[in-house]
């Protein structure tokens, strides 16, 4: 079986003179343990590599992919994108990045994470749902428990000199509680998610879970009212989803984002501060280069407010007039290099959240959201969405709400950010502290 | 794509420590999607994907693993790997493979594959074309089409052994429009389980107009009112709103975790009287059919809904066993890189005896939802939130005024009981459905249908 660098080797090699061709290799390990009533309910174990390459001639672009593919494969594959290129639109724009050596993150990968093996992680999925269930007699069984891992290595090589490669371990897992009381049910998740079980406070996820879930139970609507609301982390990074296709160029430049034409630009209140960090730590989605090899970095797209950069990859950058900021992405091999984000967080301001609740005194506290991305139109900012929630009354967080819609647009949510809490926590790659918003309209009944 | 006697070594190996039964599935998927942008043919893409997926039953516990690799090696290994996860017991028995015959074929008339990429790229250049000049107000048009050819091949340790391949095409359009600062979007994406001729009846042009005239209608949209009020939803919508406020709450796994609002609930009244609700992976060439799910059940038409009463519910092999009655033949993946679970396939809502104007023109006041965005259900408490991406203030029994911004929120089993007219006008609503990580097509389906009282959650008054 040829490893990722030949099967790139060869596909750099296929390249005819005036083509730029470039290999997207990725393979990957996985293990899930989902545990039910203190039993294995599932153990997935998957293995999957493939190849994705790009070939770009006379500024047209063409794509094919082959799983698992042998070396004549590959080869194969840079005929077919080849042959696909003759039929796409020219577009001056489309270029490979010219090789910049990424310097290595080699802490993503945790030798004792990929060394683990199967028993210790139905373990760990066994003892995640025991300490579930045993923490409140309102929650004896669980939606959902389960804990994962990832092993896995990218390699980029191209034609203009990319030769990119890494390997990374995450592992994680994932709590749905059930609480009951009487003939009502709540349900409240948590999730976490770290570079070796170490580092993941998996108990933490289950305690948290059963928190939210029993926090709600006797919910009632509440009445429709303009008030301060409370975003938790949870909350707020659904929202975050919102805004990371808002600030991509790649939107902007097409006219499709609430953002276009807005760069120096208020767009927020001056507490909000929203970075795109490829190689901070603090963050689970940090990665050395992007998905076509350009090193990542801290690039600032709102400061205090202003809108000052938007997420580039080296198409969307030609485009623009600019560099790219290594925010190339794509889902796996099979797809060629959009625009995304890497680790994209709200900075930590210096309000604790006890004083924010304080400040919200009448307000609603929003747990969960749903219906972010069926209920905001990401080009308009609009938004109507369903949430659950618990009202603040003298500092404390009191009776449990249901059935609300919080409807506001995001321009107006951002300049409404009135605290933003020192508690900053990612979820996957986002990550955002708790936020105050001065007024929301909060309809219930 | 695999030989009979390789199929067999790998379910012994699988079985080799017991369990209830042990099952392979091997996919080859071929595809070519095609993406315009901005008026340009941005983007084609070949794909061949292929792999298999080795699972081991116990109870209603599982081992699963699989590979993109198909030789004999990667197979047994991945054979092994699914059976660690059963307590050893001694191999367990291997009944002689048997061809099923479909219940019903899904023929392509014209495969895709016959049909040169230069083709496909000119449609899209219709599609442009078409959205374009239907207002000058249209400003972007995303367009991408795409088509696959999904081999599949089950082979089960109780001696099934089901071939088939599923041709799948869909044409979706994004069209925005702006005027004065003001930017909507409009989407519609027919899709189905045929080849090229499904174009036919869904000309490309036309689904291009549809989009365009959804996002140049919501230029004019204002604030949507909120409250409780008369809901009327146009053809489809209704399907959308039961796939996602019944039909997963009624996926066997759902209600085998107690986390389904109709758990127990088999025989008693759960909606109105008017609707009678079905899962239909029969019908031919629908987007969400197939000859035989992805255990190698054949597939069935399952009765949800009669008559408001509760009647069955959707079905897998592991959930079944469990509860000691046959699958329904709603045993879905993705891919053979993902364990099957119970899932929808085309869930409609069957037509009633109203006329769709009289519908419209008895409700006094109220929103008429002519497109859904999508929504999110909690099936334990049968919550739901829908947003509404194209709809209309109903006034004195018109349909006025556009609103944006809205939200249908409500309980299954409240809303589905407040149904008070079914019409007779039945269309369909293709999409992809996702679930626990997975993706597959469903089909949902619906008449006009009213809901006498629902939560309208939106900005304006």
């Amino acid at each position: 079986m040829p490893d990722l660098g030949e099967l790139s080797a060869a596909t750099v090699e296929a390249a005819r003179d005036g083509e730029a061709v470039e290999a997207y290799a990725d393979e990957s390990r996985r293990t899930e343990v989902t545990a039910r009533r203190g039993e294995v309910e599932g153990l997935t174990f998957a293995e999957s590599r493939g190849v994705g390459v790009r070939v770009i001639a006379g500024g047209r672009l063409g794509y094919a992919y082959a799983a698992d593919p042998s070396v004549d494969e590959v080869r194969e594959a840079v005929a077919r994108a080849r042959e696909n290129a003759t039929l796409a639109t020219e577009d001056e724009f489309n270029a490979l990045p010219p090789a910049d050596a990424a310097e290595p993150i080699p802490s993503l990968y945790r030798p004792a994470q990929a060394a683990m093996g199967t028993e210790r992680k139905v373990g760990v999925a066994l003892d995640l749902e025991r300490v579930a269930v045993s923490a409140d007699p309102r929650v004896t069984k669980l939606e959902h428990a389960q804990f994962g891992d990832a092993v896995s290595r990218v390699a980029v090589a191209s034609t203009t000199g990319v030769r990119a490669e890494y390997g990374r371990t995450d592992c994680w897992a994932v709590v749905v509680a059930l609480a009951e009381e009487g003939d009502e049910t709540q349900t409240g998740w948590s999730f976490r998610v770290a570079r070796e079980l170490d580092e993941l406070e998996w108990a933490d996820v289950a305690s948290e879970a059963v928190d939210r879930s029993t926090r709600l139970l006797g919910a009632s609507k509440p009445t429709s009212a303009r008030v301060p609301v409370v975003l938790d982390t949870f909350a707020g990074s659904s929202f975050l989803g919102v805004l990371a296709g808002a600030l991509s160029a790649e939107s902007v430049q097409k006219q499709r984002s609430l953002f276009a034409d807005m760069l120096g630009q208020p767009v927020g209140s001056t507490l909000l501060t929203l970075v795109d960090d490829g190689r901070t730590l603090a963050g689970p989605a940090a990665a050395p280069f992007d998905d076509e090899g350009v090193p990542t970095r801290r690039t600032e797209l709102i400061a205090n407010g202003t809108l000052t950069e938007l997420l580039h990859n080296t198409y969307t950058a030609r485009r623009g007039g600019t560099v790219s900021t290594g925010n190339a992405r794509r889902g796996g091999y099979r797809s060629v290099p959009g625009v995304g984000t890497t680790n994209f967080y709200v900075e930590a301001g210096t309000t604790p959240v006890a004083e924010i609740l304080r400040r919200a005194d009448g307000g609603v506290l929003i747990q969960d959201v749903s219906g972010v991305h069926s209920g905001a139109n990401p080009i308009s900012g609009e938004f109507s969405v369903g949430a659950t929630g618990l009202r603040i009354s003298g500092g404390e967080l009191g009776e449990p709400l249901r059935e609300m819609t919080v409807a506001s647009t995001v321009p107006e949510m951002l300049k409404g950010i009135a605290a933003v809490g020192d508690d900053l926590r990612f979820f996957t790659s986002v990550g955002v502290p708790t936020i105050l918003i001065g007024q929301m309209t909060v309809a219930g009944v | 794509m695999l030989s009979r006697e390789l199929a067999e070594d790998v379910l012994r190996a699988a079985r080799a420590r017991g369990g209830s039964f042990a099952e392979l599935f091997v996919e080859e998927r071929s595809s070519v999607s095609i993406r315009l942008d901005d008026g340009k043919i941005e983007e084609l893409t070949s794909g061949l994907d292929r792999g298999a997926g080795v699972r081991v039953g116990h109870g209603t516990s599982y081992g699963y693993a699989f590979s993109n690799r198909l030789d004999r090696d990667a197979l047994l290994e991945a054979a092994a790997a699914a059976a660690a996860s059963v307590r050893e017991e001694g191999p367990g028995d291997l009944v002689a493979l048997r061809v099923l015959d479909p219940p019903v074929a899904h023929l392509a008339e014209r495969p895709a594959g016959s049909v040169p990429a230069a083709d496909k790229v000119t449609w899209l250049r219709e599609v442009d074309d078409a959205a374009r000049s239907f207002s000058p107000f249209v400003r972007q048009v995303v367009a991408t089409y795409g088509d696959s050819v999904q081999r599949v091949l089950v082979a089960t340790s109780d001696g099934r052994w089901v071939e088939e391949a599923r041709p799948r095409v869909r044409l979706g359009v994004q069209v925005v429009a702006g005027r004065d600062g003001n930017i909507q979007t409009g989407f519609h994406g027919p899709a189905g389980l045929a080849g090229v001729e499904f174009f036919d009846a869904h000309p490309p042009a036309k689904t291009a107009e549809v989009a365009a005239k959804r996002a140049v209608t919501m230029l004019d949209a204002e604030p949507a009112p909120a409250g409780e009020m008369a809901v009327v939803l146009a053809p489809g919508m209704g399907g959308v709103l039961f796939h996602e406020a019944c039909g997963h709450p009624l996926e066997a796994d759902i209600v085998d975790k107690e986390a389904s609002v109709y758990g127990g609930r088999v025989g008693e009244r759960v909606a109105s009287p008017l609707v009678t609700g079905v899962d239909d992976a029969t019908i031919p060439n629908a987007w969400g059919s197939f000859s035989f799910d992805d255990e190698g059940a054949p597939a069935e038409r399952t009765v949800l809904f009669e008559d408001g009463a509760l009647r069955g519910m959707l079905y897998d092999r592991l959930r079944a066993e469990k509860d000691g009655v046959a699958s329904t033949g709603n045993g879905r993946r993705q891919s053979y890189a993902h364990p099957p679970i119970p899932r929808m396939t085309n869930s409609y809502i069957l037509n009633g005896g109203a006329d769709a104007e009289d519908v419209l023109s008895t409700t006094k006041r109220g929103v008429f939802v002519t497109a859904l965005g999508g929504g999110q259900t909690n099936p334990a408490t049968g919550d739901f939130v829908f947003g509404v991406s194209e709809g209309f203030r109903i006034e004195n029994g018109e349909a006025t005024t556009p609103v944006r911004g809205a939200n249908l929120i409500g309980r299954a089993i409240e809303v589905m009981s407040a149904v008070d007219a079914v019409a007779g006008d039945f269309d369909t609503w293709e999409g992809v459905c996702g679930k626990d990580g997975q993706g597959v097509p469903v089909g949902s389906g619906s008449p006009t249908l009213r809901i006498a009282r629902i939560t309208v959650g939106g900005t304006g008054a």
